[in-house]
């Protein structure tokens, strides 16, 4: 997503939201007597430092009808508007920060989906689609899922399974992997350009989780995920120092995750809040290794006003291949200029502030709405990579800020 | 040998959690008893789409964060 200008495949997505807002409001006489629920929101993503920085907006737009007491439809736009200057060469001269090599990133990304719910009180079924697109970026995944609830809906047991068909845009292959440039545009990407193909990336990913009340106070959540993907899964754009020319960063096609999460709640009578705990524990075949901590606390202080404060600490050891200098030390075949591959630490703090609107005597909210909730949420986040550097210089885009609102709607 | 001590080790855990989800029937928490339970701070999914943001901002800037969840639809990563 790089580098981009409008292309006549991509000058028909605004075509095909047209088309999805006719569909839904052909839908609506439909749903009117259904319980709805919509939700509006978005957040800006801002990280900068020297030559590098990085904007990303993500507006949202979902709804969620229950049509019947057992049958529920679901459907929800999303975006990322992204823009910045990114790391053309990792590793290219650089004595200071404004001579990391950089290139200009602008693309937007949108991913359009719905999917159906049935059940009953006790079991919930659940699929769904989602096309998502951009310049260099296609995507059809696919989920399904189920839940139960046992034991005086004490115990909850979630299954689900994500099946996603990706194609991403790359340069033409040369001989010899070292030989290979990095992708300059995606100009010709998905349009039959002569010096771009279509690569597969194919992810497959299973998860289970168990929720138990184990007292009126106390909770907890235990979850495991796996993950397969096959196929391309560097960054075409960037390349990485190999002796004295440069290459396009070469990953093994191949990759498999796990991680297993346990997290609690616990509730605090003389504040009447809850402490929120989360561990989360993460390997792949690529040898990431990495753990995380995060402690949270909720509490409702007025009419339908919570708070929510909370901090996140995270490890990760690197790739197996990953080397701070291919020309000094490499690693094998492979080569990377993924930062996130690379020995890192964060820490994140959070704040979070929702308000529910207090309802009327017939239990609507403003008059006519079933509900309103208006949720705002602010994030910093602070990484450390100590063995990653642009040659001899240390990471300056370390710092970022999330901002984000949501309003929620019940029908 | 070392497959066959791996694969006890795998049944192994298995059967630890099918005792530990089983053992939860033990644990019932009566109705009248779920009022602070029913308070969203109690609750593991109450972030909404600021929290699916999030996910997806921590997907592209830790490696190992994007196991947690299933999505697509390109890495907005560079």
């Amino acid at each position: 997503m790089q580098l981009s200008a409008p292309s006549a495949v991509h000058a028909s997505w605004p075509a095909r939201i047209v088309a999805w807002t006719a569909a839904l409001a052909a839908a609506l006489p439909a749903v009117a007597a259904a319980q709805l629920q919509t939700s509006l929101g978005a957040s800006a993503f801002r990280e900068a430092g020297g030559p590098l920085s990085m904007t990303v907006l993500m507006p949202e737009v979902s709804a969620d009808a229950q049509l019947s007491s057992g049958f529920a439809v679901n459907a929800a736009w999303t975006a990322d508007v992204v823009s910045g200057a990114s790391v053309a060469v990792v590793d290219a001269p650089a004595d200071d920060v404004d001579a990391i090599s950089s290139a200009t990133v602008s693309d937007v990304r949108h991913v359009l989906g719905g999917g159906v719910r049935v059940g009953d009180h006790q079991s919930t079924w659940s699929a769904g689609y989602r096309y998502g697109f951009e310049n260099d970026y296609r995507s059809h995944a696919f989920d399904i899922g189920a839940r139960t609830e046992l034991y005086d809906r004490n115990t909850a047991l979630e299954i689900n399974y994500a099946r996603s068909f990706d194609s991403v845009c790359d340069g033409l292959d040369a001989s010899e992997a070292v030989l290979k440039p990095r992708l300059t545009s995606s100009d010709d990407c998905f349009a039959d350009g002569d010096d771009v193909r279509e690569r597969d990336l194919s992810l497959q990913t299973f998860q289970a989780a168990w929720s138990q009340h184990w007292t009126g106070i106390f909770a907890t959540q235990l979850t495991a995920t796996a993950q397969i993907l096959e196929g391309f899964q560097a960054n075409p754009y960037r390349a990485v120092r190999i002796g004295r020319a440069s290459a396009q960063e070469h990953h093994p096609d191949e990759r498999a995750r796990y991680a297993i999460g346990a997290g609690a709640r616990v509730w605090i009578e003389p504040l009447a809040g809850a402490l929120q705990p989360q561990l989360r524990a993460y390997r792949d075949t690529w040898d990431i290794r990495s753990f995380s901590a995060e402690l949270g606390y909720e509490q409702t202080i007025g009419a339908g006003l919570r708070v929510r404060g909370r901090g996140r600490y995270y490890l990760q050891g690197g790739a197996a291949f990953y080397s701070d200098d291919y020309v000094l030390a490499p690693r094998g075949q492979y080569f990377t200029g993924d930062r996130e591959l690379s020995p890192m630490r964060s820490v994140l703090l959070g704040a979070q502030l929702s308000w529910a609107l207090p309802s009327d005597e017939q239990g609507r909210v403003l008059g006519v709405l079933g509900g309103l909730e208006l949720v705002l949420k602010g994030d910093l986040l602070k990484s450390w990579f100590d063995e990653f550097h642009y040659d001899r210089v240390e990471v300056p885009n370390d710092t970022a800020l999330l901002g984000s609102f949501a309003l929620v709607a019940g029908f | 040998m070392q497959a066959s001590r791996s694969s006890s080790r795998r049944r192994a855990r298995w059967l630890w959690l099918w005792c530990a989800i089983a053992s939860a029937g033990c644990a019932t928490v009566r109705a009248e008893e779920k009022e602070h339970l029913a308070d969203p701070a109690m609750s593991f999914r109450s972030g909404g789409a600021a929290q699916r943001h999030e996910e997806h901002v921590l997907d592209n800037r830790e490696g190992s964060s994007g196991a947690g969840s299933a999505r697509g639809g390109g890495c907005g990563c560079n």
